[in-house]
């Protein structure tokens, strides 16, 4: 058994050390609202925060975590970078299909809350890992400017 | 006037003839690897403190057998006698050298291919002064000049140990040197030179641990052989010790106590714990050949023993180097428009960014971090292209791990995700092209 810290409350957990975290987020506790994309940390849509850094929960076994505070898409609301993304998301209607949102809106508030007021440059190095098929990265790209204003 | 012609020109060939004679000279009489300590060096049989050579004390009652695999991991045979995907000891591995490329040869007893039918002399005869049981001559790709300074009875570990292996019928691939280099009388002459030919010499006013340390890595562990770099004759030049050198493309870092270029603002628990896992926080990963160092000898050595190696280490006196200073984290808001690297750019932000972090801070391990490292802060970029090129780390059981990209990039490709690398987390950018790139495939 081994506890960890999701969007301030702590969980035990009986997954094994090896399993990635996104398994344990979906299954085991039910926050569905982190996607499972490629599963090889190189779509984003699994993004969550570790101590803050935007990190594919895919590729991360549930056993390096330790005493981390992990943020999921279902607590980000609760930050103030993250509640500034989304209201941002809702304003300008960013999403289209929306099954790459969790992660986008993941890497945005790491990079907001790293970066109070990053430029074209910086968004896109922050948001380089983030695919979205439906091509909504000119309105991903508002999104963050209108959050870092606002 | 004829006479003025002929007594100038001898004049000119004495003075020629002295040159090389000193330059010989200044190469062959060497300072020993360990002549920086304070002390006089004795003959083990005169050293009263505790035994610098065999195993250690917790294993000094274990079973021959375990003996002999811990002392055969000291000197890390493995790594270099076993081909990739080859049977352990079998040999095959090649060695891609500027003369050719040599093979080494197969170690288990087999009595046909392998050393099955060696005497316990002819053992000793090999490995501590490089001749065959034929009589022919070694090429120091086998670094018999280290090991000459292991005791008999490790050396006869061993072979036990080597004896006790599954036999392989393997045969030794033949090197492909050209004249003069095919040549092996001439390792004969290279050897008389080279070779000390002497067992090691504790020095009594050191400490125990150092006299252990200096065991474990001048004998058995034989660093120097890629950290430290050879002179025109391919000796060790012991003056510049562990000032780095190269192996099989990669770049072997200087590990003397310089703070910039080595490892003198390491601290020891850093590195024990590069030393026994392959990664220190903040440090980087072992990779390459040195990924195999620690795979296959250090990880295995005892808690002590690494302590023992860390002391005789930090001891190294410092010999300056050519690195830049390490870059610090990078910052929030990257300058990335000073960097014109569209390929490399796009590369990195679709293959890497995910788990080393668009920061560099590294983001699926700790392990993944780029800022702070050596090989991202040296403008050689050798050592990031080969990580690209072959990953790194190895397929670990459940751990996220580099994985290799060299067959899915090409040569332009890996060359400019490197230089963008280097350019964006490190000191100074790698200017490294295609054709780098294609030598570092070859030597690897």
């Amino acid at each position: 058994m081994t506890a960890i810290s999701v969007n301030r409350k702590t969980y035990e957990i009986n997954a094994t050390e090896d399993t990635p975290l996104l398994w344990v987020l979906r299954d085991e506790l039910g926050l569905t609202g982190t996607k499972f994309g490629c599963g090889i940390a190189q779509c984003g849509v699994c993004t969550v925060h570790v101590d803050g850094m935007a990190v594919r929960s895919c590729q991360m076994p549930v056993g390096t975590v330790g005493e981390r505070a992990i943020t999921t898409i279902e607590g980000v609301g609760e930050t103030s970078a993250g509640a500034r993304v989304q209201k941002a998301w809702l304003d300008l209607e960013v999403v289209q299909c929306g099954y790459c949102q969790p992660g986008q809106i993941m890497s945005a508030a790491a990079l907001l809350a790293a970066n109070p007021d990053p430029d074209d440059e910086a968004i896109d190095a922050a948001m380089a890992g983030n695919l979205c098929r439906c091509g909504t990265y000119v309105r991903i790209r508002q999104g963050i400017k209108h959050a870092a204003r606002s | 006037m004829k006479r003025k012609v002929i007594l100038s020109l001898a004049a000119g060939a004495a003075v020629l003839g002295a040159a090389a004679l000193g330059l010989t000279g200044w190469m062959v009489f060497q300072p020993g690897p360990y002549a920086f300590a304070t002390g006089k060096p004795i003959p083990l049989s005169a050293y009263h403190g505790p035994s610098p050579t065999g195993v250690p004390a917790e294993l000094a009652s274990a079973a021959p057998a375990a003996r002999g695999a811990y002392v055969a991991a000291m000197a890390d045979c493995q790594a270099c006698h076993t081909a990739p995907g080859g049977k352990p000891f079998a040999g095959g591995r090649a060695f891609v050298l500027p003369f050719g490329t040599i093979y080494t040869p197969n170690l288990t007893p087999d009595p046909e291919t392998g050393i099955g039918k060696w005497t316990d002399a002819q053992f000793l005869n090999a490995v501590h002064r490089g001749i065959a049981p034929d009589g022919s001559h070694y090429y120091p790709a086998f670094p018999y000049p280290s090991y000459t300074r292991l005791s008999d009875e490790d050396v006869l570990a061993i072979k036990a140990h080597l004896f006790a292996l599954p036999p392989v019928k393997q045969a030794n691939r033949p090197n492909t040197f050209g004249f003069p280099y095919n040549q092996r009388w001439l390792m004969a002459i290279w050897s008389a030179l080279f070779n000390p030919n002497e067992r090691f010499r504790p020095v009594p006013e050191q400490s125990p641990e150092w006299n252990r340390g200096a065991y474990l890595v001048e004998a058995a562990g034989h660093c120097g052989e890629c950290h430290t770099p050879r002179n025109l004759m391919q000796a060790l030049d012991q003056r510049a010790k562990f000032g780095g050198g190269v192996a099989e493309g990669w770049t072997a870092y200087n590990i003397s106590s310089d703070k910039i270029s080595g490892i003198g603002d390491w601290s020891a628990q850093e590195l024990a714990s590069y030393l026994s896992s392959g990664h220190a926080h903040g440090r980087g990963v072992a990779s390459g050949p040195m990924g195999e160092a620690v795979e296959l000898s250090l990880s295995h050595l005892t808690k002590a023993d690494i302590g023992a190696i860390v002391t005789y280490l930090r001891s190294v006196p410092s010999v300056k180097g050519d690195l830049p200073a390490l870059a610090g984290p990078a910052p929030a808001t990257p300058k990335l428009a000073r960097i014109d690297n569209p390929v490399g750019k796009r590369i990195f932000e679709g293959n890497c960014a995910s788990c080393h972090a668009w920061t560099g801070a590294g983001a699926a391990r700790e392990e993944a971090q780029l800022t702070g490292v050596r090989a991202v802060n040296d403008p050689g970029g050798a050592n990031v292209a080969l990580m690209i090129l072959h990953g790194s780390g190895g397929p670990t059981p459940h751990r996220p791990y580099m994985p290799d990209f060299g067959k899915v990039y090409s040569n332009d490709e890996i060359a400019a995700v490197t230089n963008y690398v280097t350019a964006r987390f490190g000191t100074e950018p790698s200017q490294l092209t295609a054709d780098d790139i294609a030598r570092l495939r070859a030597a690897n």
